[in-house]
């Protein structure tokens, strides 16, 4: 409540690295919407499981275009999943030191597999 | 964790009615991307790294017990997609609608129109299923 008694609708996002924690939040789902449900309507609805195997990938990442989609998807969605992640759990473990612990998991978590699927990415499918 | 206990109840106890579900299905949508997320990056991760566990890892996913998450999957991501534009229309063109009333209807119309995205998509995945795995509709 403001000091008026008026009610206060909106917020002002605090700086620091969990002002840009709630940015990205923000602003990399309005690129994951057409990003992932782009992606997952064509390889999960159109194209579908059963027409998957190690040359269909090779044949989509045959495109530059399609390696370049993957990895923004790659980059997006993970670091948003994560920090969702972050999120939730800090629901739950409140002290300082825990939740440090916490990011410092994390981070190494993001960190390990986005690396391994950027490998995969640019190394390509090995016959 | 000496939280868990009283956050859980929270999550739980709390009579929001729609927007607590609408919060709660947020969640849930979206820790269950993000687990589905993980595997999906190590997966294709094999395709460079061992490949013959990527066709392992396909073939499961091909079996009809994972096509029925695959299905749940489409529902969560629709979901997860829509809420988080609905938040954001609010807070960024409507911060004076946060209110119980529009709300509780805002809430309401996301769940419909989720379904309405999913539906169509459950249907061909469906179809899918029973063309693969059961040899139905000529399959």
């Amino acid at each position: 409540m403001a000091a008026t008694g008026k009610p206060q609708y909106s917020q002002t996002i605090s700086p620091g690295m969990e002002g840009i924690a709630w940015k990205w939040m923000r602003y990399s789902a309005f690129l994951l919407i057409p990003l992932v449900w782009g992606h997952m309507i064509l390889q999960d609805v159109v194209v579908g499981v059963h027409a998957m195997d190690l040359d269909y990938v090779a044949r989509r990442w045959a495109s530059m275009g399609w390696r370049v989609y993957d990895a923004l998807l790659l980059g997006f969605a993970f670091a948003h999943g994560v920090n969702g992640l972050r999120q939730v759990l800090n629901d739950f473990i409140h002290s300082h030191k825990a939740r440090r612990l916490l990011n410092i998991v994390l981070l190494i978590f993001w960190l390990g597999l986005t690396l391994a699927g950027f490998i995969a990415l640019i190394a390509g499918v090995r016959n | 964790m000496a939280g868990l206990k009283t956050v859980l109840a929270g999550y739980l106890g709390y009579r929001g009615r729609e927007g607590h579900w609408t919060f709660l299905l947020h969640r849930i949508t979206g820790l269950g991307t993000g687990l589905f997320l993980t595997i999906h990056i190590l997966d294709i991760a094999f395709v460079y790294f061992a490949p013959r566990l990527f066709l392992d890892v396909i073939e499961l996913y091909q079996t009809t017990l994972f096509g029925i998450g695959e299905i749940f999957l489409v529902f969560c991501v629709f979901y997860h997609g829509l809420n988080g534009l609905r938040i954001a229309y609010f807070d960024m063109f409507k911060p004076r609608s946060w209110s119980r009333e529009i709300q509780t209807k805002s809430s309401r119309i996301l769940l419909i129109l989720a379904i309405a995205l999913w539906l169509p998509a459950a249907a061909w995945m469906i179809r899918n299923l029973l063309i693969h795995n059961f040899g139905l509709l000529g399959g």
